[in-house]
């Protein structure tokens, strides 16, 4: 090996300089809105800009619970989110296994559907899904208005019923996460080889039996993928939640946050950034989980 | 015999383990994506007497549809946006820090972390940040920075509406694209690197000749996965603009949102919602046939 002359060892110091500035501005790039968030959420005058605090305090996040609504909001999206992501990791699972090991006809066509279901944009289902669900409404109301008393019904929708009720969001968000869900779980369990379920055909086991004790132990790391891909989307989602939720007692995070900035004339920011902070968290967390498994779902079954 | 009743038992049971996600998808995906095909051919809407009565209307949602020139200014908006965030914007800073973080060194991570935020923030909060990031004023954080520069305030949502959802939508997908780059860029084997080195070709070189072309199946995945996100986002531009000033940023999920539930005409929302379907799925069967995807 010869030596570097010093002209390249003053380029390369060059290049390495010129790199670590790039980077350094698409750090500030990504941060400075996260800075000003969460500086807002604990500054006692906060403003809509990025400034040095004069003091310090807590009392935005103690007034999320206190004077406004914010405990209704968190526990609209856990219960929400939550049953949506639960649906999705059984049926994806469930559904995961049987595209795999299936020889059946059905298999191919359903692979495929499942593929273009996922390039079919939200927005362009609204429409059609809020009819049909408006419609799947009126016996429910009406069984509704049968069974309860009449001063529970309207309570009774918010729960069961499919427009502007935890139902029909809970269903709506699992069926659009479920997609990537039985995707992930199907090439999960082609990694995972048959001889462990035939070992329990073997001595017995049944159906229930091998999915229990040998099939849930094995998916494990599948069903934590697909469960915390299904939670960081439906969570952010915004759109779901605009549409199918208007009665003040079911808003959630996202419709919380996004009414409070829009009323112009009286923003607070320190509630509003404190909110912020609250709902990303969760977000930022299962993302920190779910990165590793980032590239095999989108490169996954991708021979190229 | 016992074999063949066996395997028809665990053929039923594997179709009953598939059923609960079919009906889940055919009842709230596949149906009503056809049915918005029948909704486009009537009049319906949610409010007024086609509201009670909805008629048969035939292609005349589609022909006024294509003579709408706020439609066809939504798909000039969606294509810049695409254009402008997916396919240059994230596409360079990803392909750039993917590059320049290929080497660890001890704050690596912590870029790492950094640049990932942005993609894990809810839709609503980013457009909250940035709400305040763009304001007006010369207090505006924004332009505090450009005052550095010379550059006097602005008020950069109402001036230049169209080029501030592509730097936001940009800020949220750098993560995506230098997490698929990534990839890419190290399965590319360390041999090809020392063979290039040994004969004297320049970084320039190694870049244009080795890393380009052996990364183009990954830019290809990565160009098709981020134009139908693009395309289907809502909740970030929504909440940063609503579409306006004046269906500046109206991308075509924001006109199908405004058509159908602000005006509630859902007759017509959904022939462009069977416009989408259309384009979306277009790109969906390239990704299949161009990348082989196999199943």
């Amino acid at each position: 090996m010869s030596g570097v002359s010093p002209g390249e060892r003053a380029r390369a110091r060059a290049a390495e300089a010129a790199a670590g500035f790039i980077l350094v501005l698409i750090c500030l790039y990504c941060a400075i809105p996260f800075v000003w968030v969460f500086v807002a959420s604990v500054d006692a005058e906060p403003s809509q800009f990025l400034k040095m605090p004069r003091s310090w305090s807590p009392h935005h996040y103690t007034s999320i619970f206190g004077q406004h609504d914010g405990i209704r909001w968190i526990a609209n999206s856990a219960i929400v989110v939550g049953s949506a992501t639960l649906i999705v990791i059984v049926l994806g699972g469930l559904g995961g296994y049987s595209l795999s090991r299936s020889r059946g006809w059905w298999r191919r066509p359903f692979l495929y559907t499942i593929i273009l279901i996922r390039v079919v944009p939200p927005t362009a289902l609204i429409v059609p899904l809020y009819k049909v669900l408006l419609t799947a409404n009126q016996p429910v109301e009406f069984i509704v208005r049968a069974i309860m008393p009449s001063g529970l019904v309207r309570s009774s929708m918010h729960i069961v019923g499919f427009v502007n009720g935890y139902l029909g969001i809970i269903l709506v968000l699992a069926a659009t996460q479920l997609p990537l869900a039985l995707w992930i779980m199907k090439t999960y369990f082609d990694t995972i080889p048959r001889d462990y379920e035939e070992a329990a055909l073997m001595d017995g086991a049944t159906l229930l039996q091998r999915i229990r004790k040998v099939l849930i132990p094995l998916a494990l790391p599948g069903l934590a993928a697909a469960g915390l891909f299904a939670f960081i989307i439906a969570w952010g989602d915004f759109l779901m939640p605009l549409i199918f939720l208007s009665s003040n007692e079911l808003q959630t995070l996202p419709l919380g946050l996004f009414r409070a900035y829009m009323r112009v004339n009286q923003m607070d920011f320190g509630f509003m950034a404190a909110l912020a902070v609250i709902y990303t968290l969760p977000a930022v967390i299962a993302f920190g989980f779910a990165r590793r498994f980032l590239v095999q779902t989108f490169s996954g079954g991708v021979k190229g | 015999m016992a074999i063949a009743a066996y395997q028809k038992r665990a053929k039923r049971q594997l179709l009953l383990l598939l059923a609960p996600s079919a009906v889940l998808l055919g009842a709230l995906v596949i149906y009503p994506a056809f049915y918005s095909i029948y909704l486009s051919l009537t009049n319906e809407a949610l409010s007024g007497p086609a509201a009670l009565n909805p008629r048969f209307v035939g292609t005349r949602n589609y022909v006024r549809l294509f003579t709408d020139g706020d439609f066809w200014n939504s798909l000039v908006v969606t294509f810049w946006f695409v254009l402008g965030s997916a396919i240059i914007g994230q596409f360079i800073l990803g392909l750039v820090a993917a590059i320049l973080l290929r080497r660890p060194f001890r704050l690596r991570p912590v870029i790492n972390a950094i640049i990932l935020m942005p993609n894990a923030v809810p839709e609503v909060v980013a457009g909250f940040m940035w709400v305040s990031m763009l304001a007006g004023g010369e207090h505006a954080t924004l332009n505090k920075i450009v005052a550095w520069f010379g550059i006097p305030p602005q008020n950069w949502l109402a001036t230049f509406p169209l080029t501030m959802i592509i730097i936001v939508n940009t800020w949220r997908g750098i993560a995506f694209a230098m997490i698929l780059l990534t990839s890419g860029i190290s399965s590319i084997s360390h041999e090809l690197y020392e063979a290039a080195r040994m004969d004297g070709a320049t970084v320039r070189q190694i870049f244009l000749r080795i890393t380009l072309p052996l990364l183009m199946p990954t830019i290809f995945l990565y160009m098709l996965v981020s134009t139908v996100t693009t395309i289907s986002l809502f909740g970030l531009v929504y909440a940063l603009t609503r579409g306006g000033p004046g269906g500046a940023t109206e991308i075509i999920g924001i006109y199908i949102f405004n058509q159908s539930f602000t005006a509630f005409q859902l007759g017509f929302g959904s022939a462009v919602a069977v416009v989408m379907l259309a384009i979306s799925l277009v790109i969906g069967i390239a990704y299949v046939r161009l990348l082989r995807v196999q199943v």
